[in-house]
């Protein structure tokens, strides 16, 4: 179209180059703000508003009420200290909020505020580790599953070193950590308390080892009676030896004067207590096995008697016995017809000649006994029968077998057959086998911290739950599986066969519960691999961190609306405009 | 005249209607009687040779004026008035470019065709007052050059004239307003009859001589409607591809859109225009294809009236 005032046209567009410039350069922004309205849109984000109150938000508070917290700092329990601040971030919760309280036992309390409250204010301290890794796995994985967008984990804790020696993973959520403020009193504790051997005939000895940064006394106490007191130095080992007068299974103590955590200043032992097994020694024994009682007989581990025989196979008429092979190899059809007789599902097979060395697998082993070789040996044949135990092994054949009221050793006891008889630990091993093997089973002790999963000993029907001291208030768990869970309190715990005492479970907080010393909070919040992990010891900065997520709007519908106004807006803007001239 | 603008004055009819009655030189005519039929004849009246008519002595009149005469007869004093004849050297200077030759409607005359008509009856307004009127026609060179004559065939010379080729590709008001100088070597009246599609400030500059050379001058702005207010679309289409038919240059635009920022640009150019002449002494009149051709003939006769 021709048109003379083109020039009108022209100087009106130079004069607005400016603003088609900007024109342009809005169109750009317009277009490219569209787009990114509309992938941020798809992306699903939300706005966390400002204002008061909080997302809505699943936390789950671990409360550290291992015995360590027990301890006395600043006039109160670490514990009461650890309880008011859980109270006051589990206040700050709403009603849209869940919440739960996993305790290092692994006790989990869910559902409303109140409840969980009461459930905080019920927190008793363990009377041992327990298991703060654990609590804390499971109290993320609580959270982490909440169908909620905000997820926080709470770990209030003495931060104790021990307890968080290794790093946990909680999972996907955030987490904020409580330690207590301030340095650990200082701890004295009976770290180690065992009675050897484990049946005293009746003499036998206690070892203990105490916690302390100094001297301390201690007593020594057997079914609550004042055994011994003394003092003892720092790293010090106490060794008391002793022949009680009590018979059967004995519950006993080492303890400490009370200081700021009372849960580790005793430390219990079992030990059963009872006369020394009479033996009778064949004379075709061999001198060495003689000496050997004799030697026994001197030390009061046993005494002269027709109780435990000590004899050639071929010669044994009755049980219980320590039966050695024959040194004839003519006299192995009477050893195993005797066997046979006896129903020990055994046999001498044939000799074996040519050195090899002894392994020995069961108790009593023989640790420092050194090298011992057999040159002559019966081959140990198992025909049926009930079920033995292999105590030892040479060239990898059954050397000493054992069963129901019999030991077998499967070479004669002299020098020319095998070494064991010259070397030292024989004497004892022998002591061993006939008052641990041979005399009557009175069961075993079991040693665990509170909690702790154990065997149900062959034949055991209850439990017995009164401590040590407390008989009066005996009573009796029946046990039907094959394991249970050792009580949380610590003391001595008896397994029952019938109305009898058949062994002892003893409960000891774990060594490591006695080290008070604490981590820092950088090394505190080092070991927990979450989200956003932050450790405090400033009550107010905690209560301000839980809880912190503002709340969410979503903002898929603002921003499609103003990816819509952009897009209205760009095409108001491009339906005209200028173009460049051209000639 | 046609039956419906027979009763209505010519100088005040449609110029498109007008012009399309009869050939330019009736057109003229007509507009011309009519303009002059209502106008209120105040010829300027002073000493000349022609008598016009008698008023009372007033003290301060020349003694040579007084009719002796009637103030023997009478006993009064009269001054004997006589009607100025004037003998004003007028060129018209008109731009026959080829932006002139563009109309933005059938409807309507070209400006230059428009432009014609107003000269021709300038050009006898002015000869019927015994003015000397010459014509000068530019584009990119003088097409014409009429020297002011103020004798009876000079009109006719004119609207001959008039019919000379034009349409040059360029509009070149300098050269032209050079040459209307030129020919007026004592005082007169340069009319610019111009479409002004040119550089201003040769414009500007010659105007500025002209005037320093004491003459009078007065410019029309021929415009087409269409040029002061762009049309919303071309053929039904908002885009459009805009041809200066002089330069070639092309301009795609969106009418809608680019209406506002050049009605803006016109109205800032005009004033600049009139601003710039106004301010040396000439006249500026802005004049559209569509207003009467009474128009620009009131406007530049106005001028000539203050002219002795």
């Amino acid at each position: 179209m021709e048109f003379p005032a083109v020039r009108y046209l022209e100087r009106a567009e130079r004069e607005h180059s400016r603003k088609l410039r900007l024109k342009n350069i809005l169109l750009m922004l317009l277009r490219v703000a569209a787009v990114l309205l509309v992938a941020a849109a798809a992306a699903r984000p939300v706005l966390r508003a400002g204002g008061g109150g909080h997302a809505p938000t699943a936390l789950a508070v671990v409360l550290d009420n291992s015995l360590s917290t027990s301890a006395i700092s600043g006039g109160r329990p670490v514990l009461e200290e650890l309880r008011a601040r859980a109270r006051g971030a589990v206040e700050k919760s709403g009603a849209d909020d869940r919440v739960w309280l996993v305790t290092a036992d692994g006790t989990v309390r869910g559902g409303a505020r109140a409840a969980v409250l009461d459930a905080i204010a019920r927190v008793e301290p363990l009377s041992g580790a327990g298991d703060l890794h654990g609590a804390i796995v499971r109290a993320g994985a609580l959270a982490a599953e909440a169908p909620m967008r905000e997820r926080e984990l709470a770990v209030f804790t003495d931060g104790q070193a021990t307890s968080w020696a290794e790093a946990i993973s909680p999972g996907r959520v955030r987490a904020r950590i409580y330690r207590v403020p301030g340095d650990p009193p200082v701890n004295r504790a009976v770290t180690e308390a065992t009675a050897t051997p484990l049946r005293w005939t009746p003499r036998g000895s206690i070892q203990a080892r105490v916690l302390t940064p100094d001297s301390a006394t201690y007593r020594v106490a057997l079914e609550g009676r004042t055994l011994a007191r003394g003092t003892v130095a720092a790293n010090e080992e106490v060794l008391l030896r002793a022949a009680p007068p009590e018979r059967g299974w004995t519950a006993g103590s080492v303890e400490l004067e009370p200081d700021e955590l009372r849960g580790d200043d005793a430390r219990h032992f079992a030990v059963w207590i009872g006369a020394a097994p009479s033996v009778r020694v064949a004379r075709s024994a061999g001198v060495f096995i003689a000496s050997a009682v004799d030697a026994l007989t001197g030390a009061e581990r046993v005494i002269p008697g027709g109780g435990v025989a000590v004899t050639p196979v071929d010669e044994a008429v009755s049980l219980p016995a320590l039966l050695l092979a024959p040194s004839d190899p003519v006299r192995v059809g009477a050893a195993n017809r005797a066997l046979e007789r006896l129903d020990i599902p055994w046999r001498l097979g044939a000799p074996r000649r040519g050195e090899s060395s002894v392994r020995f697998q069961r108790r009593p082993a023989v640790d420092s006994v050194g090298a011992v070789s057999v040159m002559l040996r019966y081959e140990l044949e198992r025909s049926a029968g009930p079920p033995s135990d292999t105590l030892a092994t040479s060239a990898g054949e059954p050397w000493i077998v054992s069963g129901p009221g019999y030991v077998l050793i499967g070479s004669p006891i002299d020098p020319s057959a095998t070494s064991f008889p010259v070397r030292a630990a024989f004497v004892p091993w022998l002591g061993d086998v006939i008052s641990q093997r041979l005399s009557a089973d009175p069961g075993t002790v079991q040693y665990s911290s509170p909690g702790e999963v154990v065997a149900r000993p062959p034949g055991a029907t209850a439990l017995e739950l009164a401590a040590s001291g407390d008989s009066a208030r005996a009573s009796v768990l029946p046990l039907h599986d094959d394991s249970l869970a050792a009580p949380d309190r610590s003391g001595v715990y008896f397994f029952m066969r019938g109305e009898d005492r058949a062994g002892a479970l003893v409960v000891n907080p774990q060594p490591t519960e006695s080290q008070l010393r604490r981590l820092d909070l950088t090394a505190l919040a080092g070991r927990l691999r979450a989200d956003d992990v932050r450790a405090f010891d400033d009550a107010a900065e905690l209560e301000s961190s839980v809880f912190a997520s503002a709340p969410r709007r979503p903002l898929v519908f603002p921003l499609l609306i103003l990816a819509l106004v952009a897009l209205l807006t760009e095409s108001v803007v491009a339906s005209g405009g200028w173009r460049r001239a051209s000639r | 005249m046609s039956t419906a603008a027979a009763g209505r004055r010519a100088d005040l009819i449609d110029p498109a209607t007008i012009a399309s009655l009869g050939h330019i030189e009736i057109v003229a005519r007509w507009v011309v009687d009519g303009f002059l039929t209502g106008l209120h004849r105040s010829p300027r009246k002073g000493f000349s040779v022609e008598f016009a008519e008698h008023r009372p002595y007033q003290p301060g009149d020349e003694l040579r004026h007084i009719d002796w005469k009637i103030a023997a007869r009478a006993e009064r004093w009269v001054i004997k008035q006589y009607e100025e004849e004037t003998n004003l050297r007028a060129t018209i200077v008109l731009d026959v470019s080829r932006s002139m030759d563009w109309r933005g409607d059938d409807s309507r005359l070209t400006k230059l065709a428009y432009a014609e008509r107003v000269v021709a009856a300038l050009a006898l307004l002015l000869l019927r007052q015994r003015d000397a009127v010459g014509l000068i026609r530019f584009d990119d060179r003088i097409r014409s050059a009429l020297p002011p004559r103020a004798r009876s065939g000079q009109w006719r010379r004119i609207v001959t004239a008039l019919e000379d080729p034009g349409a040059g590709l360029e509009s070149r008001a300098n050269e032209a307003l050079e040459e209307a100088a030129r020919l007026i070597p004592r005082r007169g009246m340069v009319v610019l009859i111009s479409d002004l599609l040119m550089d201003s400030e040769d414009v500007i500059r010659h105007v500025k001589s002209l005037r320093h050379a004491g003459h009078q001058v007065v410019v029309l702005h021929i415009l087409d409607p269409s040029e002061r207010e762009l049309p919303t679309a071309v053929g039904g289409a908002n885009e459009a591809l805009l041809v200066d038919p002089e330069s070639g240059i092309e301009l795609p635009a969106t009418m809608a859109e680019v209406r506002d920022a050049y009605r803006a640009t016109v109205e800032r150019a005009l004033r600049e225009w009139h601003e710039s002449l106004t301010s040396l002494g000439a006249s500026y009149e802005v004049v559209t294809t569509d207003a009467p051709f009474g128009v620009p003939l009131r406007r530049a006769f106005a001028v000539r009236q203050r002219l002795p």
